[in-house]
């Protein structure tokens, strides 16, 4: 089986506009936690959140993005899927080429327009310019469209860990043949809906949250978008190669609609079948970029997982403290920070901790460390039980 | 790719448990609604909170993925949008106050595979695509490729969408459904633009092994193009590489819904086939939605089982003698396309 690089990368989060500007923040530990400004929603004032820094209207101007119906997902989405094509410097007759994929991921869509989509759905009179925009797959049609991408074009939703089965389904489409190259990652903005979705099920923090620690009180939502340039080993010209995506791993927790099992079962299949694709032994992962959103049940039930299936943990932390829990993006802004730490031989630390969990003990990294990576794992866990790991190796 | 093995349909038809095609369930009020069976295997208090497209997806699994499937793969556009809206009502009209998270945790698309997989307990691998008219062909696509990678397994595969009132007002507003009244074969006769909104849920259990299988999926091809003289070149690629012969096509299963705007990409593909391939069309009686081509796929299974089909699903009245191998063509709102090539074993 021929091996998959990664020869590009875009991010956009509340740490940064790109791929620079996130790093930076993650070596300087600053995140990105704060009150939000531009989302419209009564919690604005009572409940930090990981937004973006720049408004839609300037988005749009700055991605010269005046096409009807763009929602705030989309530019998102774009800026961070224009990063990544630079960075790979694709050419359009790449671009076009019928074995480039694109595989989006996204859980909101253009439903961050919930006062339109109010209108639109409940009301049998003039339209808003966005309703061909609400679904899923709007993002990426938009992204396909705007590019011209010939292969294969698909959208994930598996709630949190989207854009994580994205950057798998990409991989499998080049080993497979069905594809040569793969654009792959996912999208949210923050949304009114989600907002109250989760602060429903009372799993959001009114503080910066603190995943891992002893007295954590929930996660804090955010946005943003990360696209990775997948290519197929013997392809790449350029010696530009950040990583090997060397190993993946998807598996159900079928414990409950909304929550992990104690143990994290889910989550532990998954880190093993990654393990088991990259041929590795569980004690060659130098470090875990966690999925680690600060709820009570996740951060339990991963540590759990990782006791189980590593014995002695290696290093990790959670980059959520950072960007806040991007749902639909978590998975690719994660990953993209994985390749980044192998890459540059850094781990990052995690924010906001103070007292280890009782049940566990686990320590995760809280100081910025220069180290030289060999493999980095990459966790996302989601709704549904819908859990998946990936291991990024030195190429 | 793979052989089907098992097969089951919920759909406005009456599909699920005791099949009668022949009698057509007519639209109400531009709607198909699809036929629920009473749901057993599901636990009453877990049924009530379940909206219907979790309820068709998870009803119509648990008749088959008793079977022990390693894995479960979804094609749903929207997933539980009635949930979805409700809560976002909630959110409007009590001004984002304390609500209660049961739609919102219903309304993720995940929620059908989440719940197929709470219901059978099965670990194995869980995915939901959701991309939009193209959904259940890439949940076909991953199946295959997870079926090359395991071939010893078996895994889940489905293709579900409700109608909601919600999306259908949305789309009623985009133009996707006409304002006018049609039932049944009118549907193709109207010259008018939009069609009529449908819904169903399709699962069947896919294999490596012919051993057992009612039918085979020889070959999936998915496009984006709005040009319908590229989608009918890429249509004779696909018959090149994958029928030896064109006139080996025994049945031609048009996606065509009486949508005006649409019909050439459907007649630019007739085009392409021997003047002697019957033609059928089937949205009369599912409707519209973004994951029907898993309707088709049952129909194709229905034809290869009965060697027949009923009368009014013929576009073309032409005798045939039996059905081998099947081509579907399907597009979604002009700009997503696919093919399927599909054999009787």
């Amino acid at each position: 089986m021929s091996r998959i690089f990664v020869t590009g990368l875009g991010i956009i989060s509340a740490v940064g506009h790109n791929v620079e500007a996130n790093r930076h923040s993650l070596v300087n530990k600053k995140p990105g936690i704060g009150k939000a400004t531009f989302l419209s929603t009564k919690y604005a004032a009572a409940l930090p959140f990981g937004e973006v820094d720049i408004s839609t209207p300037s988005l749009k101007e700055k991605l010269n993005a005046f096409e009807k119906g763009t929602t705030r997902t989309s530019l998102l989405a774009l800026h961070a899927l224009d990063e990544a094509i630079k960075d790979s410097k694709l050419t359009d007759e790449e671009l076009h080429s019928p074995r480039t994929a694109l595989v989006g991921a996204d859980t909101v869509g253009g439903m961050c327009l919930t006062d339109e989509l109010h209108h639109d759905a409940n009301k049998h009179e003039q339209g808003s310019e966005y309703l061909a925009s609400y679904d899923c797959g709007s993002a990426t049609l938009y992204l396909r469209d705007r590019y011209q991408i010939g292969g294969i074009v698909n959208t994930i939703n598996t709630a949190c860990s989207s854009s994580a089965n994205a950057i798998m389904y990409g991989a499998r489409l080049i080993h497979h043949g069905l594809a040569e190259r793969a654009i792959v990652g996912g999208c949210d903005s923050l949304a009114k809906f989600t907002i109250n979705g989760f602060n429903a099920l009372h799993i959001l923090a009114d503080e910066a949250c603190r995943p891992f620690d002893e007295n954590r009180k929930g996660l804090n939502l955010g946005e943003g978008a990360a696209f990775l340039v997948l290519e197929k080993e013997g392809l790449v010209t350029n010696d530009h190669i950040y990583a090997e995506l060397s190993g993946y791993g998807n598996s159900n927790d079928a414990f409950h609609a909304s929550s992990l099992s104690d143990n994290g079962e889910g989550p532990l299949l998954a880190m093993k079948e990654a393990l088991m694709a990259a041929k590795l032994p569980a004690g060659e992962i130098d470090y875990i970029n966690a999925h680690g959103t600060g709820t009570e049940n996740n951060d339990e039930a991963e540590s759990r997982a990782m006791i189980r299936l590593f014995g002695q943990v290696p290093l990790f932390s959670s980059t959520k403290a950072y960007t806040g829990h991007t749902l639909g993006a978590a998975g690719a802004i994660e990953a993209a920070y994985s390749i980044l730490s192998l890459y540059h031989g850094e781990v990052y630390p995690g924010a906001n901790f103070s007292k280890p969990m009782a049940a566990t003990g686990l320590l995760p990294v809280t100081v910025y460390l220069k180290k030289e990576l060999r493999h980095v794992m990459s966790n996302s866990f989601g709704f549904g039980g819908n859990c998946s790991s990936l291991i990024f190796s030195r190429a | 790719m793979f052989y089907i093995h098992d097969i089951a349909c919920i759909s406005p038809q009456k599909t699920f448990s005791e099949i009668d095609i022949e009698h057509l369930n007519c639209p109400v009020g531009g709607k198909l609604p699809a036929i629920e069976p009473a749901y057993e295997g599901i636990p009453l208090n877990i049924l009530r909170r379940m909206g219907k497209a979790v309820r068709m997806g998870v009803g119509a699994a648990l008749t088959i993925a008793k079977q022990n499937a390693q894995g479960i793969i979804i094609g749903t556009a929207n997933g539980g949008m009635e949930d979805c809206i409700r809560f976002l009502n909630q959110v409007i009209d009590y001004n984002e106050g304390v609500l209660t998270p049961t739609n919102f945790v219903q309304s993720t698309a995940n929620a059908i595979a989440s719940q197929i997989g709470l219901l059978t307990s099965n670990r194995g691998y869980n995915c939901t695509h959701v991309h939009r008219g193209l959904a259940f062909e890439n949940a076909v696509l991953d199946t295959a490729m997870l079926l090359s990678e395991n071939p010893s397994h078996r895994y889940l595969l489905g293709g579900i969408d409700e109608i909601s009132a919600y999306n259908y007002n949305i789309e009623f507003l985009d133009g996707w459904f006409k304002k006018e009244k049609v039932a049944g074969k009118s549907l193709y006769q109207a010259n008018t633009k939009g069609t009529i909104a449908g819904e169903g849920s399709v699962m069947l259990l896919a294999g490596k092994h012919a051993n057992g299988a009612s039918a085979q999926l020889m070959a999936i091809r998915m496009l984006h193009a709005d040009d319908e003289q590229y989608i009918a070149g890429e249509l004779k690629g696909f018959m090149a590489e994958h029928v030896s012969d064109a006139g080996d096509i025994d049945l031609f299963l048009s996606g065509e819904n009486g949508d005006a705007r649409l019909q050439k990409y459907y007649d630019a593909c007739e085009a392409v086939l021997y003047k002697n391939v019957p033609v059928a069309h089937f949205k009369h009686a599912s409707g519209e939605y973004a994951t029907v081509t898993a309707f088709a796929l049952w129909l194709a299974c229905q034809a290869f089982q009965k060697q027949s089909l009923p009368q009014h699903f013929l576009k073309y009245r032409r005798a045939k003698k039996d059905f081998r191998k099947i081509l579907i063509y399907n597009n979604y709102h002009g700009m997503q396309h696919s093919f399927m090539l599909i054999a009787k074993v």
